[in-house]
């Protein structure tokens, strides 16, 4: 572990849907610039983890803190710094994308006089400047996917949030996705949630490998040459 | 501009340029102007009782249309998830959506003015009855907005959420006949339950608390119920 502070700290966090578990006592934590990859097969509690962080679920049980706020104590200020894309890329299709990146920068705390900046800034970094006036249903997959991650940079989080991020996109935009996250540490924290190996090795510089909602490892990518073999023992 | 600011301008224009919002004022309008030209050519009165009690049929009707998609569609396109997680209280995303809501039922009976225009033009209309009847279509709109978004914000499905607050408006329009079967103090009960009960007074030109009272009450009820709904998560 380096000497960075912990940016989201999970403390013995537990989910339970009907008294069944989905997520169950998971500590863990990511440290500020860095990315972490949420590893395990479907089902095994990723994207419940992901909402708990996001404060869109609350913990059964345990704590979440991000940036120092408790996610049920502090949502406001804890949701201030996340920056969040879920899985199935949400967007408001009736909306041009200029329209859409400006109403969550307003949503998300950017000042009125600054949001037009913000949301210069963010397409700039992902590479939809050129669709801004673009109605978003006009988009194809791989722009939406690039809008929603836009709309989760463009109040300058500490923390982005990415469930399954390359789901349903083609090489070439996986490959582009890859190196825009990996282009957002260091200035960001990432946590990213697949259920494909290498995927978050390639992007990742630390894996957590959840099976049932259960939290059963966390490695640095760098120090596993072997992470396939890892997984298949744990899993 | 506030959040509420910033989400009521969003539901604004969802709401104005939605097919839905301008269908269901059409067919608003359209019955509207054809029983009032009726009305007025037979009975050749300048009163709009009749009229009042025939938009109150038709919003019952026709709000849980409007409102089945508040939650619902937000609901089944994930976008609710977006709102969510945003740093915005849920009392903020219910209250736009609900003043957007109303907001559209107000301009429905806003271009319904035209029908106390043409009786002031063409007769010497009483003009209480006529304010209580707006007024009381006004407080009809909050109710029925408020209670179509707590069904909606219960469901993914639309059609759940619009047959849900049909049914619950056709229950709460017909509860005072359920005062006849329950013993006291049941049947009073039933009876100050009942929508059509408080709409009457206000059409005949009596203003009491306890009507407005009745409509603000359920209104903010079901508002709150609704904001707890998408709290529980």
């Amino acid at each position: 572990m380096s000497d960075r502070s912990p940016v989201i700290v999970a403390r013995r966090v537990t989910k339970l849907y009907g008294g069944v578990p989905a997520v169950r006592d998971v500590t863990l934590e990511v440290e500020q610039g860095e990315i972490l990859g949420l590893l395990g097969p479907n089902g095994s509690g990723k994207t419940t983890l992901l909402r708990m962080v996001t404060g869109y679920l609350s913990p059964s049980a345990g704590s979440l803190t991000v940036a120092g706020h408790d996610t049920v104590r502090e949502p406001m200020a804890a949701r201030r710094r996340i920056g969040y894309v879920p899985e199935s890329v949400p967007l408001y299709s009736h909306m041009r994308v200029r329209e859409f990146l400006s109403f969550m920068a307003r949503l998300r705390g950017v000042p009125r006089e600054a949001v037009a900046k913000a949301v210069a800034r963010a397409s700039e970094r992902v590479d939809v400047a050129d669709v801004l006036a673009t109605p978003i249903r006009a988009l194809s997959r791989g722009y939406r996917q690039r809008v929603a991650i836009a709309q989760a940079l463009v109040h300058n989080p500490d923390v982005v949030i990415l469930d399954e991020p390359t789901n349903g996109l083609d090489p070439r935009q996986i490959i582009e996705t890859r190196r825009l996250l990996r282009d957002l540490a260091g200035e960001h924290t990432v946590l990213i949630s697949s259920h494909i190996l290498g995927e978050v090795e390639k992007i990742a510089r630390r894996v957590a490998i959840l099976l049932r909602g259960e939290l059963l490892a966390v490695r640095s990518v760098a120090d596993t040459p072997d992470l396939e073999a890892l997984f298949l023992s744990l899993t | 501009m506030t959040l509420l600011g910033v989400l009521l301008r969003k539901e604004l224009h969802a709401a104005f340029t939605s097919p839905v919002a301008y269908a269901i004022g059409a067919v608003f309008l359209l019955v509207m102007g054809y029983t009032f030209s009726l009305t007025l050519f037979f009975t050749k009165v300048a009163n709009l009782t009749y009229i009042f009690h025939q938009m109150y049929v038709l919003l019952v009707l026709l709000t849980p249309v409007l409102t089945m998609r508040a939650f619902a569609e937000e609901r089944r396109t994930d976008t609710l998830e977006l709102l969510l997680t945003a740093p915005v209280p849920e009392i903020a995303i219910v209250g736009a959506k609900f003043l957007a809501s109303l907001a559209l039922i107000t301009a429905m009976l806003a271009a319904s003015i035209a029908y106390p225009v043409v009786l002031w033009l063409y007769g010497h209309p009483d003009w209480a009855p006529i304010y209580g009847g707006y007024l009381a279509l006004v407080l009809l709109s909050c109710l029925l907005v408020s209670v179509g978004m707590l069904t909606s914000s219960l469901t993914e499905n639309q059609v759940v959420a619009a047959a849900t607050s049909l049914g619950i408006f056709l229950m709460l329009w017909f509860a005072d006949s359920a005062a006849y079967l329950a013993p006291a103090p049941l049947d009073t009960l039933f009876i100050n339950l009942s929508l059509i009960g408080h709409f009457t007074t206000f059409v005949r030109g009596s203003l009491f608390l306890s009507d407005a009272g009745y409509y603000v009450t359920l209104s903010l009820f079901s508002l709150f119920v609704t904001t707890r709904a998408l709290a529980d998560r």
